[in-house]
């Protein structure tokens, strides 16, 4: 039996349902599509604020915080990635402000490269920034200037603009170590694989006395990576 | 307008939304691995968009909302009422809505195409055609057999 005003209502009702899709569907393009192309250049503001947070935290390679600290935080990260910039600006200053100034965590950046080609050179001369104490400002001020996934923006102009603002003092000595610590990124990259991970940010955490670090994926905020932490010391 | 029979246009609705599950499921598995889906032809495409951040929300790869949505297609199909209708209407919508903006990230913001995920935007595209028309044809004939 039809029922022509159920099926009045009901087509009414997919019409409906078909406008919002569009509009949806267009506003998700529109977003996605205005997101900014074109990597920004590091200002001395931003090399400042940086400087800032990180002011007096040691840094010893890609290691940020007290060498002797009980926990160890291992981060996985793409600098190409948004959700790790994202990350680093919202869930980890809580962590840097309390739990590593404090000496009960340290983090170590590791390259996780999953984003495309520039991934790799632009993890290295991160490595490279590492070797002369100035890694997390490099990490830092990649994140502030990231330009959209794979637009091409990673290059040696950028990653040199990057080193600059970072503080690197010996971009002679910065230039011959990343050529050489490729092979580390890529080994990072392996052992995140190896830790079950398959997207970035993850981390994973050694606590006092353990030998092999223990993923822990991708806590979602400031409070449950602190748990973490607090679980693993 | 003549309709094909609404007992054809499920049989197709339930092909198709099967061959949508095998896809999902092996971009799903593969990834789930650490790995990413081969391309057939070769070429690196298939890893770039696996690898990138679009494909998980909230997390979750995003192949794993194919297989719920494919599976959720094939389960209206073995039903002929107005709740499988509009269902299948309203999850193949989706599904095509979200088919077109991730082919438009593939093309315009990773500049990568994944034989993989075109194969299964094809699918909800086809899928979506059918469910409309099932609708269209028939919705709203709650107490009508199938025909």
């Amino acid at each position: 039996m039809n029922d022509p005003d159920r099926r009045t209502k009901m087509m009414q009702l997919a019409a409906g349902t078909v406008f919002l899709a569009i509009v949806v569907v267009v506003a998700l393009i529109v977003v996605n599509g205005s997101s900014s192309d074109s990597a920004g250049e590091p200002t001395p503001e931003d090399a400042g604020e940086v400087a800032q947070a990180l002011r007096g935290i040691p840094q010893n390679g890609m290691v940020l915080g007290d060498p002797s600290a009980p926990v160890e935080l291992a981060e996985f990260g793409d600098l190409q990635c948004p959700v790790c910039k994202g990350y680093a600006e919202e869930v980890l200053p809580g962590i840097i402000e309390n739990q590593v100034k404090n000496g009960e965590v340290k983090i170590d950046f590791r390259n996780f490269t999953i984003i495309g080609p520039q991934s790799l050179p632009a993890g290295a001369a991160a490595l490279a920034a590492g070797e002369q104490g100035r890694g997390w400002n490099f990490v830092e001020l990649f994140y502030k200037n990231q330009g959209a996934e794979n637009s091409g923006y990673a290059d040696e102009a950028f990653l040199k603009s990057i080193a600059k603002a970072a503080g690197v003092k010996n971009m002679a000595k910065w230039n011959q170590d990343r050529a050489k610590l490729t092979s580390k990124v890529e080994e990072t990259t392996k052992e995140a694989q190896q830790l079950g991970f398959n997207g970035t940010p993850s981390f994973a955490l050694k606590g006092p006395g353990a030998k092999e670090l223990e993923p822990i994926g991708t806590p979602s905020s400031t409070g449950a990576l602190e748990e973490a932490i607090e679980g693993a010391g | 307008m003549s309709y094909p029979s609404e007992d054809n246009l499920r049989r197709w609705i339930a092909f198709v939304a099967a061959l949508g599950v095998g896809v999902a499921t092996y971009i799903a598995i593969v990834e789930s691995g650490g790995g990413s889906p081969v391309c057939l032809a070769g070429g690196t495409g298939c890893a770039t968009v696996a690898k990138s951040s679009y494909s998980h929300v909230a997390g979750v790869n995003i192949a794993i909302f194919g297989v719920i949505g494919y599976l959720l297609l094939l389960a209206s199909a073995f039903f002929a009422n107005d709740a499988a209708r509009f269902g299948g209407f309203l999850v193949s919508l989706g599904g095509f809505g979200y088919s077109v903006f991730l082919t438009y990230i593939e093309i315009f913001k990773i500049e990568a195409i994944c034989q993989w995920c075109v194969a299964s935007a094809v699918l909800m595209t086809v899928i979506f055609l059918l469910n409309a028309t099932r609708l269209i044809a028939y919705g709203g004939n709650e107490l009508q057999e199938a025909r």
